[in-house]
């Protein structure tokens, strides 16, 4: 305790000097934790985001994600309501929803347009999809739609506007069906949506399931998305759905979330770079005050040596000096980053559209314990390893040359 | 050269054959030649000499912050050239006791602390270090200002700090250096005097280099140093 408060009260022998060091630090922690803590809402968002649109797991036929199929729906799923009825019985799985993947040509009588698109169970599908996916007019698809009635379509956003439909208008699709020859169906625009990605609106195209196997003229599926309770647990659920159907295969959303992970692999870059550029600079800065102090203290040094003070201890106390530093200027920089992601988590900050979307995302930052612990060890760590660095030497300098130096 | 026959037995300090040199640039600079120094437990020797005669090298030497390029230092009858650096320290911090001329007290400390500072690094319990600083710095008539850090002192109360600190440990041997140099006349002699008699109050012996007359005639020896040779 002697020492601790030797060395509180060596600290306050320069106040500005160690203010200032204590600024530095506090800045860059705070960088370290705001920017550390963007990257891991941004991860988080992207997660959330890929999870919703695959689902967790994708249960396919096992040729499916390997091989191009010679016909529409050649590596489909039969017995789907089976192998969902399966999926649905396990408490981890929230539900399992059954996907027809096809494209083909839309017709509005005066000009086609090239589509992408889906056959989706709708009472599954736009409750998974939640903020991924915005309607911009009209409704979903019907959850049980009428037999009498026209089959309905929900188009992108981009789409429509280049067939100039809007919720009402009557349209045709034309696809290939599994054997191979032409199929037409006429279909009712029941709303438009965008998933904020201007590229996919283009050609987005989503009907009920069953109007799609009666397009295709399949009672097959292309896929089961399966979303479960706890993203957490996808690749325990994975191991366990492969053992469950092993002659299908299964992917989870990050085998399939190309966008996060070139992102992910971005931004760990960027922020890995940022942070070792904060750490190096903060490391200057406590080494510069110490080594400041180090010289200025010699003839002090000198003194307590000379009273039988070993050498280890005259570090030991620079080191204290130094995990006062480093813990002071962490303590600051995490009550600023706190105060930063409190500020941003009330306030309506919105980022740019990213490239290749027509949306803005919130500016928020996540608030990490790990990453608040981790950035605190390693800033401390720091200041430890730099006080130690530049009081070594000047501990060992001879006593004589330490008591006559000016 | 030996002013004083080298008795080990029943010394404090022994010198023998003890020679350094220094480096200085090409030049090597003898500060001393085979020196040889017998003090006895409790004695009081002043050591005077011009500047450059080797004072403060023997005074380092035989307060074991250096050590001699030749010849053996004995302190309490051993030799102390076979210890370590660590080993050094801590016969130092039991042993011995330093008043410097600039005072060389830590300014962040307080009057107690300073004082306190050998006490804590011997490791002696805080009740006892409270009880023997505060008897100290009663002797040396500091008591009142025990809250005070260095620069709140005067050149006269920071050199009885000093003594204070040196002894309040009880050390075997203190060495001082120009221990009035810094001070005017009136302060130098009420230094001297509280040196003096704590000295021959704890039984300390003191050996110290000046060039105060007052502080020469107190002492019981007085040796002459010349171009690193004992007069």
């Amino acid at each position: 305790m002697k020492w601790l408060i030797f060395a509180g009260k060596n600290i306050l022998r320069n106040r500005r000097r160690s203010l200032i060091t204590v600024l530095i630090t506090a800045v860059g922690t705070a960088g370290i934790l705001i920017s550390g803590g963007f990257a891991l809402f941004t991860y988080e968002s992207l997660q959330e985001m890929a999870a919703r649109d695959s689902g967790h797991l994708i249960v396919a036929h096992k040729n499916f994600f390997t091989s191009d199929e010679d016909t529409p729906m050649q590596y489909g799923l039969d017995n789907a309501a089976e192998m969902r009825k399966r999926l649905e019985q396990d408490s981890g799985v929230r539900m399992a929803l059954p996907r027809v993947q096809f494209s083909g040509l839309l017709s509005n009588g005066d000009k086609s347009s090239v589509f992408v698109g889906m056959g989706v169970d709708p009472a599954g599908e736009f409750y998974t999809k939640g903020p991924a996916l915005t309607v911009a007019s009209g409704t979903t698809l019907s959850a049980a739609p009428k037999a009498d009635a026209p089959a309905e379509i929900m188009l992108g956003t981009e789409l429509a506007r280049q067939m100039k439909a809007v919720p009402g208008t009557l349209l045709t699709l034309l696809s290939t069906t599994t054997n191979g020859s032409l199929n037409a169906l006429d279909v009712t625009v029941c709303g438009t949506v965008s998933t904020g990605v201007p590229d996919v609106d283009k050609r987005l195209v989503y009907v009920n399931i069953a109007t799609a196997q009666h397009l295709l003229v399949t009672d097959r599926v292309s896929t089961l998305s399966v979303y479960l309770k706890d993203t957490g647990q996808t690749d325990v659920m994975r191991t366990q759905v492969a053992a469950q159907f092993p002659l299908q295969t299964v992917q989870t959303w990050r085998d399939q979330a190309y966008y996060y992970e070139a992102v992910r692999s971005l931004y760990n870059r960027i922020f890995g770079l940022l942070g070792i550029v904060i750490v190096v600079m903060v490391g200057f800065a406590i080494s510069n005050t110490l080594t400041m102090a180090v010289v200025e203290r010699t003839r002090e040094i000198g003194t307590l040596r000379a009273l039988g003070t070993l050498p280890q201890q005259i570090v030991g106390v620079f080191v204290l000096e130094g995990m006062i530093l480093g813990g002071a200027g962490s303590l600051c920089g995490m009550l600023t980053a706190l105060s930063t992601t409190f500020i941003f988590l009330f306030a309506d900050f919105q980022m740019p559209p990213p490239p290749g979307r027509s949306v803005g995302y919130p500016l928020q930052i996540n608030f990490s314990p790990s990453l608040y612990l981790l950035t605190t060890l390693v800033l401390v760590l720091l200041s430890v390893t730099a006080a130690w660095f530049v009081s070594r030497k000047m501990a060992a300098k001879p006593i004589v040359e330490a008591l006559t130096h000016v | 050269m030996s002013a004083t026959a080298a008795t080990a037995d029943a010394t404090l300090l022994c010198l023998s054959g003890v020679t350094k040199t220094y480096r200085m640039g090409e030049a090597t600079v003898p500060a001393l030649r085979e020196v040889s120094l017998a003090i006895q437990p409790g004695e009081f020797t002043a050591l005077m000499g011009s500047s450059g005669s080797g004072k403060s090298t023997i005074l380092n030497i035989c307060g074991l912050v250096d050590r001699p390029d030749c010849g053996t230092v004995e302190l309490d009858g051993k030799d102390t050239g076979t210890l370590d650096e660590q080993a050094l320290t801590l016969v130092r911090r039991e042993n011995i006791g330093f008043i410097f001329q600039g005072f060389n007290l830590v300014p962040v400390m307080t009057t107690f602390e300073n004082v306190e500072y050998p006490l804590f690094l011997s490791g002696v319990p805080a009740g006892e270090r409270r009880q023997r600083v505060s008897e100290m710095l009663t002797k040396v008539g500091l008591a009142d200002l025990e809250r005070r850090r260095p620069d709140e002192l005067s050149g006269g109360q920071r050199q009885r700090v000093a003594i204070a600190r040196a002894l309040v440990k009880m050390p075997k041997l203190i060495i001082a250096d120009e221990p009035t140099a810094n001070l005017d006349s009136a302060t130098s002699n009420q230094i001297v005097g509280v040196m003096h008699e704590l000295g021959r109050m704890i039984g300390t012996t003191f050996l110290i280099a000046t060039h105060d007359p007052r502080l020469t005639v107190l002492c019981d020896r007085v040796i002459t140093m010349n171009d690193g040779v004992l007069q």
